[in-house]
């Protein structure tokens, strides 16, 4: 690109119950496998759930808390094939999360300070772990914060304002985040089927993420590019998603600007499982022209990972594209929404070099992130 | 019946946050949502929470929240029939 | 970048573009007294938790302060908002529905406001804000690190003003707004 720096991914990890590394990831998901369990009387919930949680027993330093641990081993996987110093005042680092150490707030616990609860607070333990001399940035924007935080990362390095930026996307689940979402009626209770006729919700899952990006003046062809995001409103209401998918349409038509649309080889959808996310998105894709393209979700192997879904998102369709592949969306068999798009059900062989990340959130948030290999389009 | 009806009002405006209004405002065969008193999603949520926790009784399927939040009278009704308490 | 007009609010104290409102009550209740003082025709605002209670209240005054106002569709507008304790009063809230086991009994109405970004939305919906909507958390009121993040959100064309500054709330009864209207 010409005259335009680009945003480069450096270096990236995957920690989920699917595996401590995004290699492990990737192979786990690529063969079908998920880490959806029934779970009946756990922390006490009267109510059985369907949730991805991690084995907390693989976590043991109690300087830490769980949530604290699974970031902190996540940059740290991510730093080992990226050669930077996170002592530098040239690096940020960006926390995306919902709920952070929310658990804190339940009266029986008495391990760690009340303040831990504090996201800015959490964001600091991990900043300070890596010398980093910077004040952590935490974007808490519900469900999309994933991909909020890479804007806000390209953002300050288009800027120059910070060389590296680390994103690292968390939740971990717990009776606080369950028993809400059980309120909701939101909760399947099954395995979830996104975008499927006979979806009934969706499911939570643990997991943390990180990517690392620079700026770039030059990109070879094997660079990873966050070319351009979009944050958009529906300003409809703050738990439904809107009926016509405004903010949705309008953050991926920002994205997507004048480029050629076979470019794209998919749309990593939210995809969640609940009936009226599902039917919006499918709304907002068609709208944007999208119809044909692939579009799929990861829901039905991880559930809904809150914070870190768009990070974690968005790097498992980054090693797709590695592996010339369009991941199918478990759990899918019958289409269930009122348009007519491109919803994978099986693996799939692609060439193409570009995808579109898409989330959506209460507080009527959506937001867009188009990632090129190579960085041209 | 009557005493059901206006205890439920209260309850329904306490729960609800429906500041300004008094039982008295609500009528009970008006509907609750839409028009009448112009209640959302979150709120027939909440409502379903106000069954199970004043009287017992626990929505499994919160589709038949409609059927039943069709009006105070409606839901009074319902309350009668099925309360465990 | 230019800020054109502001709002400040703290538990006994309201000042709108340097000027302060006579207002009598202290705490939640202020809040109360500026919504029916000032506003009045918008009956969710009783529904709301503290921090959105607090959010609306303060750009209601900042958007009465600019003037104008029509309600039409718009997507130039960001709202990006910070605080240090995010959505820390509902989620307490929320807390108290499911601390004891015996009287469990989770509360969707108060789930809903346990994210800091409801606020962003809140404003959105009443003034029908297409733009972008983000909330950050920051564990200092530190203005220059909000304008370093708050300029660079200028970087979507898109976006040509910005309700933007602090909203903080860590309890019914403690909270400062410090609101501003930015223009790239």
């Amino acid at each position: 690109m010409g005259g335009r720096n680009m945003i480069v991914s450096i270096a990236n990890n995957i920690t989920s119950p699917l595996g401590m590394t995004t290699a492990e990831n990737y192979a786990a998901v690529k063969a079908g496998k998920s880490a959806l369990k029934r779970y009946e009387g756990h922390w006490g919930l009267p109510e059985a759930f369907v949730a991805s949680l991690i084995d907390r027993s693989n976590f043991t330093d109690n300087r830490y808390t769980i949530v604290e641990q699974t970031v902190i081993h996540s940059v740290a996987k991510a730093l080992e094939s990226a050669n930077i110093d996170t002592a530098s005042p040239k690096v940020l680092f960006t926390l995306s999360t919902t709920k952070g150490n929310v658990f804190l707030l339940d009266k029986r616990e008495k391990v760690f300070p009340q303040e831990r609860v504090r996201l800015g607070m959490m964001a600091r333990q991990i900043a300070s772990y890596f010398h980093n001399p910077n004040e952590p940035i935490v974007v808490s924007n519900a469900c999309i914060s994933g991909v909020c935080a890479q804007i806000e990362a390209m953002r300050h390095l288009e800027r120059g304002n910070y060389d590296y930026v680390i994103v690292s996307g968390v939740d971990i689940q717990s009776a606080f985040i369950v028993s809400g979402f059980q309120s909701f009626k939101a909760l399947s209770p099954e395995e979830c089927k996104p975008f499927d006729a006979n979806r009934h919700g969706l499911n939570l899952g643990d997991a943390a993420a990180t990517i690392i990006y620079t700026r770039k003046d030059s990109v070879s062809e094997n660079n990873w590019c966050a070319y351009r995001g979009a944050i958009r409103n529906d300003a409809n209401h703050i738990s439904g998603p809107s009926r016509t998918g405004e903010g949705s349409y309008r953050a991926l038509k920002y994205v997507l600007g004048d480029i050629d649309l076979q470019k794209i080889a998919f749309v990593n959808a939210h995809g969640t499982a609940t009936p009226y996310n599902d039917e919006m998105e499918s709304i907002a894709i068609d709208r944007a022209g999208l119809s044909n393209v692939p579009v799929n979700s990861l829901k039905g192997y991880y559930g809904h990972t809150m914070g870190a879904a768009g990070v974690l998102e968005t790097i498992m369709s980054m090693q797709a594209i590695d592996d010339n592949n369009i991941l199918a969306t478990r759990g899918f068999e019958t289409l269930g929404v009122s348009r007519n798009i491109n919803v994978t059900n099986q693996n799939q062989p692609t060439e193409k070099k570009a995808f579109i990340k898409l989330l959506s959130g209460f507080g009527g948030c959506n937001a867009a992130l188009l990632m090129t290999k190579g960085g041209l389009l | 019946m009557d005493e059901l009806i206006y205890k439920l009002k209260q309850e329904i405006i306490e729960a609800l946050n429906l500041e300004d209004m008094t039982p008295e405002d609500i009528d009970e065969n008006a509907s609750l949502f839409g028009e009448g008193l112009g209640l959302d999603s979150i709120d027939a949520l909440e409502l379903i929470v106000l069954m199970e926790k004043n009287y017992g009784i626990k929505l499994q399927d919160p589709t038949q929240g409609k059927e039943i939040f069709k009006s105070v009278k409606v839901m009074a009704e319902f309350i009668q029939k099925n309360r465990t308490k | 970048m230019t800020i054109q007009h502001s709002v400040y609010i703290s538990t006994d104290k309201v000042i709108v573009d340097g000027k302060a409102l006579e207002l009598t009550e202290k705490g939640s209740a202020l809040l109360t007294q500026i919504y029916r003082s000032h506003i009045g025709d918008y009956p969710k605002f009783f529904k709301m938790d503290t921090l959105c209670k607090l959010g609306f209240v303060a750009s209601e005054l900042l958007l009465n302060s600019e003037g104008n106002r029509n309600f039409e569709p718009r997507e130039d507008r960001a709202v990006i908002l910070f605080n240090r304790n995010a959505s820390l009063q509902a989620d307490t809230n929320y807390q108290s529905t499911i601390q004891d086991s015996e009287n469990f009994f989770p509360s969707p109405a108060a789930f809903v406001y346990t994210l800091p970004n409801i606020v962003t939305g809140e404003i959105a919906i009443r003034n029908k804000y297409y733009g972008e909507t983000s909330f950050i958390v920051i564990e200092e009121n530190d203005e220059k690190l909000m304008e370093q993040n708050l300029s660079v959100a200028f970087q979507d064309t898109d976006t040509k003003s910005i309700i933007g500054g602090w909203l903080d709330c860590t309890d019914e009864e403690h909270f400062e707004a410090n609101i501003f209207i930015m223009e790239k």
